[in-house]
C-alpha cells in the first residue's frame, strides 16, 4: 500500500502538467513571497497622498489626474526617455551583435579581447564613470581635443547644451553593450557547426551563410535581447542620475529619475508610485506589441 | 592565398585592438588616476600618466572607515555575491526548464507575472519591500540580499535560460523519455550540460549585479562592519565637505577585480557549446 | 572539459565557504556583533544599552565620531554603540525608509533642512525634559543656538557646531591684483567687485549657481521677509524675489558670471569641483564661492598649491538683517529609541565633554558650549582659528535670528528655483519672468496642489 502510494507520487511528479508546476514552483513561491505584496503596496500608494514620514492617506485617482493634466515635467521626461530608449537600444544591439560576430573567431587573443569589450559593463555606474564622462565631454575635454586633431577646433560644451547632452548618455549606454554581446556570443556558440559545414559543401559564401543560417537561428536571441534592453532602456536610471541629473533644463531628465526625485527628494512618494505604474503600463504595452510581432520574424523550432 | 590570410589577420587584430583600447580607456584612466595624488586628480584629469606615482590612495582607502578596513567590506561582498549568484543560477535554470519543456495550468499567467516583475523600477519598490522584510524580521541581516535569489526572483535570468533551452532540439528529450528518463533526470543529465554557456553567462551577470548592488545593502544592512564594497565606496565622497577621490578611485579599481577575474576564468566556457561538446542536433 | 567545469565549481564552492568562514571569523574578532547580542539580551530584560547612532560624513568624521563613541563606552562600560554612517543622499533615503517602518536609530544626525519634517511627523523626541532635569547641560550654550533646535514649543535637536554663511574667495588672486574685499558688502559693491575682477583678471563669479537654496533666503531676509510661511511663500509679490534673479541677469549680460554650461561638467556642491578652486582657465573659474564657515578647511584643502582662501560675509543690502548663525548639524533622539534617557546623556557628552571634543576637534563646526570652544581652541589649526574669529567677531555682532526651519514642500520649491535660475542663465527667460514664475509656482507648491 505504502509502496503503491510512493509509486503514484513518483508518477504524478513525472506527468508533464505536474512536472511543469514543480519546476516553476520556486518562482511561483518567490513571486508570492517577495514580489506580489510590495507591488500591491506600491499600487496602493499610487492612490494615496504619501510622504514616507507620515502614514499614507487614500485620495483616489488624484495623482493620476495631476500627472496627465498638470505636470509638464511628466511629459518632458517621457519624451526624453522615449528618445533615449528608441535610439540607444537598437544601437546597442547592433553594436553588440557586430562585436560578438567579430569576437566569435577564436585566436590566442580572443579571451583578452572579450574581456576588454566587456570591461565597460563591469565598471557600471560608479562615481568614477560619472567623473570621467563629465571630463571627457567637457569643453576642454578629450573629445574636443581629438576633434582638434582632425581639424575641428572647438570648445563646445557637449554636456551644457540641451541638444547634445542626451547624446553623451546615449553613448554611455551604447558603450556598455557587454551584456548583450555576451548573450549573443553564447548563443552563436549554440549554432551547430554541422550547418555551416553543409553550407560550405553547397558553396554558400560567408555573406549568405550569415543571412541564411546565423541570423535566422539568432532571431530568438535577438528577440530576447530586444525585449530585455527595451525594458532596461525605459527604466534607465543610472546614466542620468550620476551624470546629468536632468540638466540642462530637463533635456536629459529620465522618467525614472523624475520619479525618484518626486519620491525621495520632494517626498511626493504617492505621486512617484503613480508615475511608476504608468511606466509599467507603457512598457507592458510595448512588450505586448513586440510579442505580437514575434511570429513574423522570430525563428522557432530546433536546429 | 596564405599571404592574403595573414594580411587579413593583421587587419583584424589591429582593428579589434584599436577599438578595444577605446573601450577600456576609461578603465585605464581610473586605474591611473588612483595612482595620482588625490588633489591632482581633477586638475590633471586630461593626462593619463600621473606626475608623481603614489600608493597613498591605496593605503588610505584600505584603511576604510572607523577602524573597519576594506578587507572586511570585500569579504562581505564576496559572501553576498557568491551565495546569491549560486541561488540565482540554480533556481533560474530549474524554473526555465519548466517553462520551456512543460505544458501546465497557469503557465501563461506565470510567464506574464515574470515579465511584469521586471517592469517596475526598483526604486519604487524600496519602501514596500522594506516594510515587508521588516514584517518577516529580516531587516538588519543579509537575508533580504540573499534568500529571494534562491527563488528565481530575477525574471531576466529565467527568460535567458528559457531562450537557451528552447534552442535545444526536443528530439534529445524524447529519446531520453523512451529510455525511461524522468523530467528531472532529463534536466540534470541532458539540459544542464547543454546550457553551460547560458549558465556561465548568467553567473557572470549575476555576480556582477550583486556586487554592484548598493540599494538593498543600504536599506537592510545596519552594522557598518557588514557593509559591502558597493556601499563603502560611496562613503569616500561627502558633498559639502572634503571627499577623498584618490582613495575612492583606488578602492573602485580594486573592486572591479573580482568581476574581471571571474569573467576571465569563465569566459572560455562560453566558447564551448553544443558544437564542441560532442553532441549534434 | 567536464572536469574543468567541475573544478571551477569546486573552487567557487570553496571560495564561498571561505567567505562564510572568513565572515564569521571577522565577526568574532570585532567586538560589535558580540555586544549586539549581549545588548539584545539586555533589551529583553528591559532597557536597551546598545544605542545606534547614525550620521553622514566623510572618512574624518566617521573616524572621529566612532572614536568619541568608543570613549563614551569606555567611561560607561554598560553602554555600547553601533555607529552607522552613509553618504548624504543615501543617509536621508535610509532614514526616511526606516521611519516608515518605525525602526529609526536611537540618535540621528539631523539637518536644519529636514528638522521640521521629522518633528511634524512625530519622529523626534522633545528634549526639553532632559534639559530641565540637567541631563543635557546647556548652561554654557547661547540662547540662540539652543533655540535653533526649537520647533513649536519643544526643543528637538541639539546643535553640534556653529556655522555661518561665508563667502570664500581666492585671496591670492585678489592680493596680486591689489583688490581688497571688505566684510558686509552690499549687493552693488559685490557686483562692482565682480566686474573689476573680471576686467583685471578674467576670473568670473559664481553666485551660488544651482546651489543657492540659502542665498535666495538671504536676499529675501534683507527685505525683512522669510522665504517660507505655512502653506505659502513668505514674500508679498514677485518684486521681492526679483533682486535675486537680477544678479544672474546682470552677471550673464555683462559676462562676469560663470557660464551655466560649465556646471553641467561638474558636480555642483562638491568642494573639489567648485570653480573657485578648479578650472583650466579664468573663464571657467570663479573668484568666490558661496559656502559656510565650516567648509573653509575643506575648500583650502581642495585648492591648488599657492592659493590662499579668504573668508567674508555674503553680500546683502542689509547685512545685519540678512546674516545669521546656524547650526551646522544636530543630533536628535528618535521616538523609536528604546533608551532615550541614555541617548540624552550621549548628547550631553557631545555638547559638554572636553575629552569628546578633543577627539572631534570642531570638525562639525565650532562647539556650542563656550567653555568647550575655549578649551579646545589652542588645539585647533590656523584654519579653524580663523573660523572661530570669523564667527565671533564678524558674524555674531552683525546678525539676526535664524529663520524657522523650512516646511515640507521646500525641497520642491528649491528645485524650481534651480530650474528658473538655469533657464535665466541660458537666456530662455528674463529675471522678471523668473521672479513671476517662482512667485506663482512656489505658492502653488506650498499650498499643496
Amino acid at each position: 500500500m505504502k509502496n503503491n502510494k510512493a509509486f503514484s507520487l513518483k508518477r504524478w511528479l513525472n506527468k508533464e502538467s505536474s512536472a511543469g508546476v514543480v519546476f516553476t514552483l520556486p518562482f511561483s513561491v518567490g513571486f508570492l513571497l517577495f514580489m506580489i505584496v510590495p507591488m500591491g503596496i506600491s499600487l496602493y500608494y499610487s492612490f494615496c497622498d504619501y510622504d514616507i514620514l507620515s502614514p499614507p492617506v487614500f485620495q483616489g485617482v488624484k495623482n493620476y489626474v495631476k500627472m496627465f493634466t498638470d505636470d509638464p515635467t511628466f511629459y518632458k521626461s517621457l519624451k526624453v526617455t522615449f528618445y533615449f530608449a528608441l535610439v540607444s537600444v537598437p544601437l546597442r544591439l547592433i553594436f553588440a551583435l557586430l562585436v560578438a560576430m567579430i569576437l566569435q573567431k577564436t585566436t590566442k587573443a580572443t579571451g583578452f579581447y572579450r574581456a576588454a569589450y566587456y570591461l565597460p559593463s563591469i565598471i557600471g555606474g560608479s562615481v568614477a564613470v560619472s567623473i570621467l564622462w563629465k571630463r571627457m565631454f567637457a569643453s576642454d575635454g578629450i573629445v574636443n581635443t581629438l576633434l582638434g586633431f582632425i581639424g575641428i577646433s572647438t570648445s563646445f560644451a557637449w554636456l551644457g547644451n540641451k541638444h547634445t547632452a542626451i547624446w553623451t548618455l546615449i553613448i554611455l549606454a551604447v558603450w556598455q553593450f557587454g551584456s548583450s554581446m555576451l548573450i549573443f556570443l553564447s548563443s552563436l556558440k549554440q549554432i551547430p557547426t554541422s550547418l555551416y559545414e553543409a553550407a560550405n559543401v553547397d558553396g554558400a559564401n560567408k555573406f549568405r551563410q550569415f543571412f541564411n543560417i546565423t541570423l535566422p537561428l539568432l532571431t530568438p536571441t535577438i528577440f530576447f535581447n530586444l525585449v530585455m534592453q527595451m525594458i532596461n532602456g525605459f527604466l534607465a536610471f543610472t546614466q542620468c542620475f550620476i551624470i546629468t541629473q536632468g540638466k540642462p533644463m530637463n533635456s536629459t531628465l529620465f522618467y525614472t529619475v523624475y520619479m525618484y526625485q518626486q519620491s525621495f527628494e520632494f517626498y511626493n512618494t504617492g505621486y512617484g508610485a503613480a508615475l511608476a505604474w504608468v511606466m509599467l503600463l507603457i512598457i507592458g504595452l510595448m512588450t505586448l506589441f513586440l510579442f505580437a510581432t514575434k511570429k513574423f520574424w522570430v525563428y522557432d523550432g530546433g536546429f | 592565398m596564405k599571404a592574403k590570410n595573414r594580411i587579413g589577420n593583421i587587419v583584424y587584430h589591429v582593428l579589434v585592438c584599436g577599438l578595444g583600447l577605446v573601450m577600456i580607456y576609461p578603465l585605464i584612466w581610473m586605474v591611473m588616476s588612483s595612482f595620482k595624488e588625490t588633489n591632482t586628480i581633477f586638475t590633471t584629469a586630461g593626462s593619463l600618466i600621473p606626475e608623481k606615482f603614489v600608493l597613498t590612495n591605496y593605503t588610505n582607502g584600505w584603511k576604510g572607515f572607523a577602524k573597519i578596513s576594506f578587507g572586511t567590506f570585500f569579504k562581505n561582498s564576496l559572501f553576498i555575491s557568491i551565495v546569491a549568484t549560486i541561488g540565482t543560477v540554480i533556481s533560474s535554470a530549474f524554473v526555465a526548464f519548466g517553462f520551456s519543456r512543460c505544458k501546465f495550468f497557469g503557465k501563461r499567467l506565470l510567464f506574464v507575472a515574470m515579465l511584469l516583475s521586471m517592469m517596475l523600477p526598483a526604486q519604487v519598490l524600496m519602501i514596500p519591500q522594506y516594510l515587508w522584510y521588516q514584517k518577516l524580521g529580516w531587516v538588519g541581516s543579509y537575508l533580504p540580499l540573499i534568500v529571494p535569489y534562491f527563488f528565481a526572483i530575477q525574471g531576466f535570468f529565467v527568460y535567458l535560460m528559457i531562450n537557451f533551452i528552447d534552442g535545444i532540439p526536443t528530439e534529445l528529450d524524447e529519446a531520453a523519455k523512451i529510455d525511461g528518463c524522468s523530467y528531472y533526470s532529463i534536466f540534470l543529465r541532458i539540459i544542464v550540460p547543454l546550457i553551460k554557456p547560458a549558465i556561465v553567462t548568467a553567473a557572470i551577470f549575476s555576480f556582477m549585479w550583486r556586487w554592484d548592488d548598493f540599494l538593498s545593502a543600504l536599506l537592510y544592512v545596519n552594522e557598518s562592519a557588514k557593509y559591502p564594497v558597493s556601499l563603502a565606496l560611496k562613503l569616500f565622497s561627502d558633498p559639502g565637505s572634503s571627499s577623498d577621490y584618490g582613495a575612492m578611485f583606488a578602492m573602485a579599481s580594486l573592486s572591479i577585480l573580482p568581476a574581471v577575474l571571474i569573467f576571465i576564468f569563465f569566459q572560455k566556457y562560453l566558447v564551448e557549446g553544443i558544437s564542441t561538446s560532442g553532441l549534434k542536433g | 572539459m567536464k572536469k574543468k567545469l567541475a573544478l571551477g565549481m569546486a573552487i567557487i564552492t570553496a571560495l564561498s565557504l571561505t567567505a562564510c568562514g572568513g565572515n564569521s571569523g571577522s565577526n568574532g574578532t570585532t567586538a560589535a556583533p558580540g555586544n549586539t547580542e549581549a545588548a539584545e539580551a539586555g533589551a529583553s530584560a528591559g532597557g536597551s544599552n546598545n544605542l545606534i547612532v547614525s550620521w553622514w560624513g566623510n572618512q574624518t568624521r566617521n573616524e572621529r565620531t566612532q572614536e568619541a563613541l568608543d570613549l563614551y563606552s569606555e567611561q560607561n562600560p554598560e553602554v555600547t554603540f553601533d555607529g552607522q554612517f552613509a553618504e548624504w543622499a543615501d543617509y536621508w533615503n535610509k532614514l526616511a525608509t526606516s521611519s516608515a517602518g518605525h525602526s529609526l536609530p536611537d540618535v540621528v544626525q539631523m539637518d536644519y533642512k529636514y528638522l521640521k519634517q521629522y518633528v511634524d511627523n512625530n519622529l523626534l523626541v522633545d528634549l526639553t525634559p532632559y534639559i530641565e532635569d540637567g541631563t543635557i547641560d546647556v548652561s554654557n550654550v547661547s540662547e540662540n543656538m539652543l533655540n535653533s533646535g526649537k520647533v513649536g514649543d519643544g526643543i528637538y535637536a541639539i546643535s553640534l557646531g556653529i556655522n555661518a554663511p561665508a563667502l570664500l574667495y581666492n585671496k591670492t588672486l585678489l592680493d596680486e591684483n591689489g583688490i581688497t574685499v571688505k566684510d558686509n558688502m552690499t549687493m552693488d559693491e559685490f557686483m562692482d567687485l565682480s566686474r573689476e575682477i573680471y576686467e583685471k583678471t578674467g576670473y568670473k563669479t559664481n553666485v551660488a549657481y544651482n546651489n543657492g537654496d540659502n542665498f535666495i533666503e538671504y536676499t529675501v531676509r534683507s527685505e525683512g521677509k522669510v522665504l517660507f510661511e505655512e502653506g505659502k511663500l513668505g514674500v508679498d509679490s514677485a518684486d521681492q524675489l526679483l533682486p535675486f534673479f537680477q544678479i544672474y541677469e546682470i552677471g550673464m549680460n555683462e559676462g562676469w558670471h560663470v557660464d551655466p554650461s560649465i556646471f553641467a561638467e561638474r558636480t555642483i556642491g562638491s568642494v573639489e569641483q567648485e570653480p573657485l578652486v578648479y578650472g583650466s582657465t579664468p573663464a571657467n573659474m570663479s573668484w568666490c564661492a558661496f559656502y559656510y564657515s565650516n567648509q573653509l578647511t575643506a575648500m583650502q584643502k581642495a585648492a591648488p598649491e599657492g592659493m590662499e582662501i579668504g573668508m567674508t560675509t555674503w553680500p546683502s543690502d542689509d547685512p545685519v538683517v540678512s546674516n545669521y548663525l546656524k547650526p551646522s548639524q544636530f543630533f536628535s533622539i528618535t521616538v523609536d529609541s528604546k533608551n532615550p534617557a541614555e541617548a540624552a546623556k550621549v548628547l550631553d557628552f557631545f555638547t559638554n565633554s572636553e575629552d569628546c571634543n578633543n577627539i572631534l576637534l570642531a570638525e562639525r563646526g565650532v562647539p556650542i558650549s563656550s567653555l568647550v570652544a575655549e578649551a579646545i581652541a589652542p588645539k585647533l589649526d590656523d584654519m579653524d582659528q580663523e573660523v572661530i574669529r570669523y564667527i565671533n567677531e564678524v558674524v555674531t555682532p552683525n546678525s539676526s535670528t535664524l529663520n524657522p526651519p523650512a516646511p515640507d514642500s521646500s525641497s520642491e520649491v528649491y528645485d524650481l528655483i534651480d530650474k528658473l535660475e538655469e533657464k535665466l542663465c541660458y537666456g530662455e527667460i528674463d529675471a522678471a519672468q523668473a521672479a513671476n514664475e517662482l512667485f506663482e509656482g512656489g505658492n502653488k507648491i506650498m499650498s499643496g496642489n
